[in-house]
């Protein structure tokens, strides 16, 4: 706010307050017309297409590259991609959408995806998802992600990752004189001991990006929950009160208490990653996404060899923990101007040739089943993407914060913070069962 | 002859208030009256309340007030506002009206202290927010705060004192609690409102100049040959005249402090958890963000409150002005 000083007279005062009073009612008071849906085009595929999506940096750049590979092949669309800042997709695509003016593809989550659907705003993909299904590019577990609240699969996956990647670099655990990766539970508070007691914090944690923190839930309550368990929570099905669930935050709390910083709510996800690159810190749990970040702290190290990861071993002891992955997906408007494009552009990022120009770079797992895992270009890409989720009979947990959207993930995301600074489990489910009310209805 | 001239001199005026008032009624009283009609009904951004749309209207009465007004978020926000409401007119008043004094007392260089006072109110509130972000980085390297507590060893102190507990170094993520027995007063409030206040003291600097420009010099001659020293001077003199500037001021900062938004959003997004979540913010969060459920009313309904409070904190100067004017 620019505030330009303008000698004030009492009349003024008064009208000044009358106006502001006033001017509050507006902020509410704004409403909009949706849109109509246009009808598709026959013709070739040509015009402009407005697409929004919240990556930056190097990963803007990934996806720059994919959107020429895509007008490469369809030389008379031009695509002009309008970035917003990450934590304010949902807030600028609402907007977008409610003003009646959403742009042809954005990005999003499957929270804003099963919103904008439930109010019939996305285009039906799903003639493009059997053609995907029958080919085996993805299984129906894959689809179940993209599903909207209208009983068609209205979004496509373009990126995948996952989750719950203990992440080290190599000298330090080496002259710590630690083995990795610890294959039992005890193995790994041990060894979090062992640093701890060398003087040093074991985990950089970057929970000041509100997300980040939201990425230890996954993993944890999977390993100590289990998937049925996580699942089950995730749809609603059982409270925040369950035992299973209060055991696996338990457990989060006491990670928290005895390995994390008391910096961490002051530290962002760029921070924390260089935390245990510059060697401040020994561990972080992150997403595979990582391994394309680790430049921008140390560009000289190798992936694969200076710097590493392992996943969480079994909390029971018993198999292996069900994976924790997320991702991002993309929907089409259905008031599009230029269906058939935006179509045609859905299409193509979902396609083993759009998700390779990612891969190609790294820190990026490809959703799309037959993309080869050759066109990874580290050990550490190559290693990540083989723990996608490929057989649809494996269990794994899509990312619960990006699943239930809306009003229950700020309050998780509040209420995690709250969990952060004082490890009170039982405050932290009472505030939950108080937010998400659907497993009493 | 005489009817005709009787005629226009009557309606002369409402041709000259006719176009304002169009414009007023427009885009202000019609948004107006739509808000408060609209928090009687459920209705969400994406399938938003229309007027014109009478079928599609979910009347539910005065539940979304009774919703909003039973709601904890509501409260926490609303106790936020509040040490907004409270603090940041305090403070703007604390800061602009010495400053201006010493100022007006300056010999020489007044315009160069006087600009320079006033440049902070140049940039965009949302602006000042991110710079004092910078400032109040916890790593000592980046955050010049923190820099100079480091150099006295006291950028990780924690301080308690009797309800009070102080956090250095955590301004923006846990910088204390005052306990106060039927409520907890999180102090990061306090470390948003000092960015708004560096930002909004040049408004205060300036009216109080203007204003000192008019306290009659005679009666300083006079009040001096009387032998009154200078805090005399200024607070039987120069406050007194100053009267209508500060109540300009105050209720200038009251208003800006209830309605804050912009810089609560860029430097703490209202947290941590809900911290630093005030009215304007809720509001937001109910519209835009809690989507999963149709909550335009409950935002409108917040909206009025929000206008309710602001007409009856206004109320005492309107009704002075209105009977200065009588």
């Amino acid at each position: 706010m620019s505030i330009q000083f303008h000698p004030i007279t009492r009349r003024r005062m008064v009208a000044a307050v009358t106006t502001v009073a006033a001017a509050s009612l507006v902020l509410a008071g704004c409403s909009a017309n949706n849109s109509q849906p246009t009808a598709a085009s026959d013709g070739p595929l040509s015009g402009t297409i407005r697409v929004l999506s919240n990556w930056s940096g190097s990963e803007g750049d990934a996806f720059q590259a994919m959107v020429d590979g895509f007008t490469a092949q369809n030389p008379g669309v031009k695509v002009k991609v309008d970035t917003v800042p990450f934590d304010q997709t949902q807030a600028v695509l609402t907007q977008q959408f409610a003003a009646g003016n959403p742009p042809d593809a954005a990005v999003a989550l499957p929270g804003i995806v099963r919103q904008l659907s439930s109010q019939n705003l996305l285009m039906n993909l799903d003639p493009l998802w059997d053609t995907w299904e029958h080919d085996g590019e993805y299984n129906k577990s894959l689809r179940a992600i993209a599903a909207g609240s209208d009983n068609h699969t209205d979004a496509v996956y373009i990126k995948a990752n996952v989750n719950g990647l203990i992440w080290y670099k190599t000298s330090t655990v080496t002259s710590a004189g630690l083995t990795v990766p610890p294959t039992t539970w005890d193995g790994f508070t041990s060894m979090l001991d062992k640093v701890k007691a060398s003087g040093h914090v074991p985990f950089s944690v970057g929970a000041k990006d509100v997300w980040v923190p939201t990425q230890w839930v996954d993993p944890i309550l999977l390993n100590v929950a289990g998937g049925e368990k996580f699942g089950q929570l995730q749809r609603g099905e059982i409270g925040w009160d369950d035992p299973a669930i209060v055991k696996g935050f338990t457990v989060l709390a006491s990670l928290i208490k005895k390995y994390w910083p008391d910096n961490a709510l002051d530290t962002g996800f760029s921070d924390e990653t260089c935390g245990w690159v510059t060697g401040d810190h020994y561990f972080a749990n992150n997403g595979a996404f990582v391994n394309g970040i680790v430049a921008s702290c140390d560009p000289n190290l190798k992936p694969g060899t200076d710097y590493s990861f392992f996943t969480m071993p079994s909390y029971t002891g018993s198999g292996t923990p069900a994976q924790a992955v997320s991702g991002d997906l993309f929907v089409g408007a259905k008031s599009s101007k230029n269906p058939a494009a935006t179509k045609a552009f859905l299409a193509y990022l979902g396609s083993v040739d759009g998700q390779s120009i990612w891969a190609k770079r790294g820190g990026y797992i490809a959703p799309n089943m037959k993309v080869p895992s050759s066109v990874y270009p580290t050990v550490n890409d190559q290693r990540a993407a083989n723990l996608w989720p490929k057989d649809a009979k494996a269990v794994a947990g899509y990312d619960l914060d990006d699943w239930i959207g809306g009003e229950i993930q700020s309050k998780y995301r509040d209420a995690l913070v709250d969990l952060i600074r004082t490890q009170d489990v039982a405050a932290f489910t009472a505030t939950m069962k108080a937010a998400d009310t659907r497993s009493g209805k | 002859m005489r009817a005709n001239s009787s005629h226009r001199a009557a309606v002369t005026p409402y041709l000259f208030v006719g176009p304002l008032f169009l414009v007023f009624a427009l885009f202000y009283l019609w948004p107006t009256i739509a808000t408060v009609a609209s928090s009687a009904f459920r209705w969400g951004m994406l399938n938003p309340w229309q007027t014109q749309n009478p079928a599609d209207w979910q009347f539910v009465g005065l539940s979304n007030y009774a919703d909003t007004l039973n709601s904890g978020d509501f409260w926490n926000a609303a106790l936020n506002s509040a040490i907004w409401l409270i603090v940041f007119p305090t403070l703007v008043l604390a800061t602009s009206f010495p400053l201006a004094i010493l100022i007006w007392n300056t010999r020489r260089g007044a315009s160069f202290f006087r600009s320079v006072f006033v440049i902070p109110m140049t940039i965009s509130l949302s602006a000042a927010g991110v710079i004092w972000s910078f400032i109040y980085n916890p790593d000592v390297n980046k955050g010049v705060l923190n820099a100079v507590l480091h150099v006295f060893g006291l950028d990780k102190a924690s301080f308690v004192f009797g309800p009070l507990e102080l956090h250095a170094g955590r301004w923006l993520s846990d910088p204390g609690i005052l306990h106060l027995g039927f409520a907890d007063i999180r102090l990061v409030n306090l470390f948003i409102i000092i960015p708004a206040v560096w930002a909004f003291a040049g408004f205060g600097v300036i009216t109080f100049s203007a204003g000192l420009t008019s306290v009659p010099a005679e009666l300083i001659d006079a009040a001096r040959v009387d032998g009154a020293g200078r805090l005399q001077l200024v607070r039987h003199v120069v406050m007194p005249s100053l009267r209508p500037s500060i109540l300009v001021v105050g209720v200038v900062s009251v208003i800006f402090a209830l309605r804050t938004f912009d810089i609560v959003f860029v430097t703490t997004g209202g947290g941590p958890a809900q911290d630093s979540e005030v009215l304007a913010m809720l509001l937001w969060k109910q519209v835009f963000q809690f989507l999963d459920t149709p909550q335009g009313g409950l935002a409108a309904a917040i909206a009025v409150l929000m206008s309710v409070a602001m007409i009856v904190i206004a109320m005492p100067y309107i009704r002075a002005t209105l009977k200065e004017q009588r």
